[in-house]
């Protein structure tokens, strides 16, 4: 009801700003691209695993001073998906894009004084982490290319209220009711980026039972009810204490994740069923930055630091390669960051991130006495109860940043991890080439390194307008 | 009465500048008789604009490739000098609108009056839709990809260098390659020799061409540690009318040469305002974050 007061309330007000305005032209631009993406695999070279044309346009009219309406529109469609016969059943959900995700952003903004607001479909993006959502837990993920497209691109945008109070020069108190759900994606059992997690599930399903019988899985999702106290509610206050940045966040709501609480029942014979059902939890978090200005050794030197203590976190537990159940956990992921421009226009970037769980051991065995260990939601692979995460980018760019360069190594003390180079040519102002590797390594149990074998090298030209 | 007084001073105080001597919010021009140090100073002051309460501008700039290939890119830039308060001299916000690649990505700057002090930087990142903070440019980094260093168009100070005065001469105009105009053609000048503090620095010597009446550095030429001149810069200075009895000056277009590749960067200004009253929320990481792109 709310969503739709919402859409309603959006539409009216941005098409009716369309048909009365004089001063259309001065007050509207448009903008957009047409982007096409290929990649092969590493390993053969022979085989095409993505090649996605992608159209983007995005509006924005000002209404007046204070009223501005915007609204971009994606689509894509995947042929690779039609190419190859084992992606067959991969292919209704990566070969186009889904349900209303066409549809990236709407809404209307109001400024005025101390006041911001944003109402309507978009994303909000908090803490200081680059490339790891410590913080950045407002909207789902589509992570059916794992977290290799642009984070901006990665977060499933959410209609909600989007209130921002600034009491004070540099401060800001910002609301967030969002009565939208979603959940997070992932890639179907047969795409090159599937979690290892869901084709085991996926090889569970289709193996037959001990008296060599079909398994007859039924499952069922059990959404939020549409009613507003079922909404996320996010608060963020930020201030500057001196030139040191920092935020305090709160986010409560449903996890997005789709498989995070299973009950599962055999209910006779070769019967299951699968009962999920989403969760609340909550995030208590902070963040923060500085950077070094005063003459010194550290001068030059950006610190940034997340923190974020995760109550209720919805946590795997089961052997290698199966999940026995989940437990809500607190949870504690924490990151810092630092950045560092070096000699001419090297850009050297640090971040070091530790996730913990609550416990080592989730105390549990499964139904023939082995014990459980905690998994990890990606792979069902045997997780640490502290993960210490690396990330190293190195950027920089030559012919007056027309060749722009970068490598980002981003790795576990698991041994594995990704590394990924890209090339960016800026053919004319409205034409850029692009040319890359994602090379992961390590154990298939592992994040990264579930996807050795699916290690590509990918272009992508894009022709903006 | 004395708590009044004490609150004068202080205002007093915090009213002096940047460039030592010289008041904000005050139009200066260099007068014969001025040492270089203080035509270098009011060029300075005139340079970040600091004789206005605010400023805004729109940037066109054009990368030319040796062969004449050119790149463009469009940019709104708004300043609002702070005049030293909480040790801030200014506060710059810049915003890409064209092309579409960068449309949105915004950079917020804070540039302290301490000269040892670097700058505070913000970026808005569209792919990320964040606001970060980012470790300042080093001075010699190309400015956003251009011909000119960071230093050239926003970091530099009257402090960073030593100057002599060589003699006053007459600027003969600089032909933009552009549009083929002839620019400033017989504007009285001062030269004025620059020496960097900083020692092995991107140049060795700089000749800097001062105009007299405008009190912008209106040429400039670069020599390395041989002596070899290897870049110019031109920097076309114009009044602006802010009311029927007062103008500004203002850089209405800038060419920068890299002599040693033939490469060279333009940028023409236009749209600019003054003292408009623009809000400090403007120049604040909210500010930016409500981008839309």
């Amino acid at each position: 009801m709310i969503k739709r007061f919402f859409i309603s309330f959006i539409i009216l007000v941005g098409f009716s700003a369309l048909v009365f305005a004089k001063d259309y032209k001065e007050n509207f631009s448009l903008a957009g691209y047409l982007k096409q993406e290929t990649s092969v695999g590493l390993d053969t070279f022979n085989e095409v695993t993505k090649f996605k044309n992608i159209l983007s346009l995005s509006g924005e009219y000002k209404i007046s001073e204070e009223f501005t309406f915007f609204a971009s529109v994606k689509g894509w469609y995947d042929a690779a998906y039609d190419w190859y016969a084992k992606y067959d059943s991969a292919q209704d959900q990566m070969g186009h894009i889904q349900r209303t995700y066409w549809l990236r952003d709407c809404y209307l903004d109001y400024i005025s004084g101390p006041w911001f607001l944003r109402l309507g479909k978009q994303q909000v993006a908090w803490g200081q982490a680059d490339g790891i959502s410590v913080l950045d837990r407002v909207n789902p993920f589509d992570l059916t290319e794992y977290w290799l497209p642009d984070m901006a691109d990665l977060r499933i945008t959410l209609w909600m209220a989007n209130i921002n109070y600034s009491p004070k020069l540099n401060s800001n108190l910002q609301l967030l009711i969002i009565p939208d759900f979603e959940q997070s994606t992932s890639a179907p059992p047969d795409a090159p980026f599937a979690f290892r997690s869901y084709k085991k599930y996926d090889a569970w399903k289709k193996t037959p039972d001990f008296l060599g019988r079909k398994k007859n899985v039924r499952e069922e999702i059990f959404y939020p009810e549409k009613k507003f106290k079922n909404s996320t509610f996010g608060l963020q206050w930020k201030d500057m204490i001196g030139d040191l940045t920092y935020t305090l966040n709160f986010l409560y709501g449903y996890y997005y994740s789709a498989r995070t609480y299973t009950e599962i029942y055999n209910v006779g014979g070769n019967n299951y069923y699968f009962s999920r059902r989403f969760k609340l939890w909550r995030m208590y978090g902070a963040s923060m930055n500085k950077t070094f200005t005063n003459p010194g050794l550290l001068e030059g030197i950006t610190l940034r630091g997340d923190f974020a203590y995760y109550n209720d976190e919805p946590t795997y537990y089961g052997t290698d390669g199966s999940s026995q159940g989940v437990n809500r956990w607190d949870n504690v992921f924490w990151l810092m960051g630092i950045d560092k421009n070096i000699f001419t226009n090297w850009l050297i970037s640090f971040q070091f991130a530790q996730y913990i769980l609550q416990d080592a051991k989730p105390g549990t065995k499964t139904a023939t006495g082995t014990p459980c260990v905690n998994l990890n939601a990606y792979t069902y692979g045997p997780a640490d109860q502290v993960e210490n995460i690396f990330t190293l980018k190195v950027a920089t760019d030559f012919l007056h940043e027309r060749l722009k360069t970068e490598v980002l190594w981003s790795f576990t003390d698991d041994n594995q991890g990704r590394i990924s180079p890209k090339v960016t040519y800026e053919l004319k102002d409205n034409l850029y080439f692009t040319v890359g590797i994602h090379y992961f390594y390590g154990n298939e149990q592992d994040s990264n390194g579930q996807f050795r074998d699916s290690s590509q090298f990918y272009t992508q030209i894009k022709y903006t307008f | 009465m004395k708590k009044y007084g004490l609150l004068l001073i202080f205002l007093l105080l915090s009213s002096f500048c940047f460039a030592e001597g010289l008041e904000y919010y005050k139009l200066y021009s260099p007068k014969d008789g001025m040492s270089a140090d203080e035509i270098m100073q009011i060029k300075y002051f005139n340079k970040y604009s600091l004789f206005a309460k605010d400023f805004q501008q729109t940037g066109e700039v054009y990368y030319v490739e040796p062969n004449g290939a050119k790149r463009k890119r469009i940019w709104v830039r708004k300043r609002i000098v702070k005049a030293g308060k909480d040790g801030i001299a200014y506060k710059d916000a810049i915003v890409m609108t064209y092309p579409t690649e960068v449309k949105g990505l915004a950079v917020l700057t804070w540039t302290y009056e301490d000269p040892q002090r670097d700058q505070d930087v913000w970026l808005w990142i569209p792919s990320l839709k964040k606001a970060r903070k980012i470790s300042s440019a080093e001075d010699d980094d190309a400015f956003m990809g251009s011909d000119f260093t960071t230093e050239e168009v926003s970091t530099r100070r009257f402090e960073d260098e030593t100057y002599k005065l060589i003699g006053e001469k007459t600027f003969e105009g600089y032909k933009l390659d552009l549009t083929g105009e002839l620019k400033l053609a017989n504007r009285p000048c001062y030269v004025i020799e620059c020496i960097p503090k900083k020692p092995h620095w991107y140049y060795a010597k700089r000749i800097v061409w001062v105009d007299k009446e405008l009190g912008g550095g209106i040429f400039e030429e670069y020599y390395d540690k041989n002596g070899k001149l290897f870049k110019t810069l031109f920097r076309e200075w114009v009044w602006t009318e802010i009311s029927s009895d007062k103008k500004y000056p203002s850089q209405r277009s800038l060419v920068c040469k890299d002599l040693r590749t033939g490469h060279y960067t333009v940028i023409m200004m236009k749209d600019t305002k003054y003292d408009q009253g623009l809000d400090e929320r403007l120049f604040t990481v909210e500010a930016i974050s409500q981008s839309r792109w």
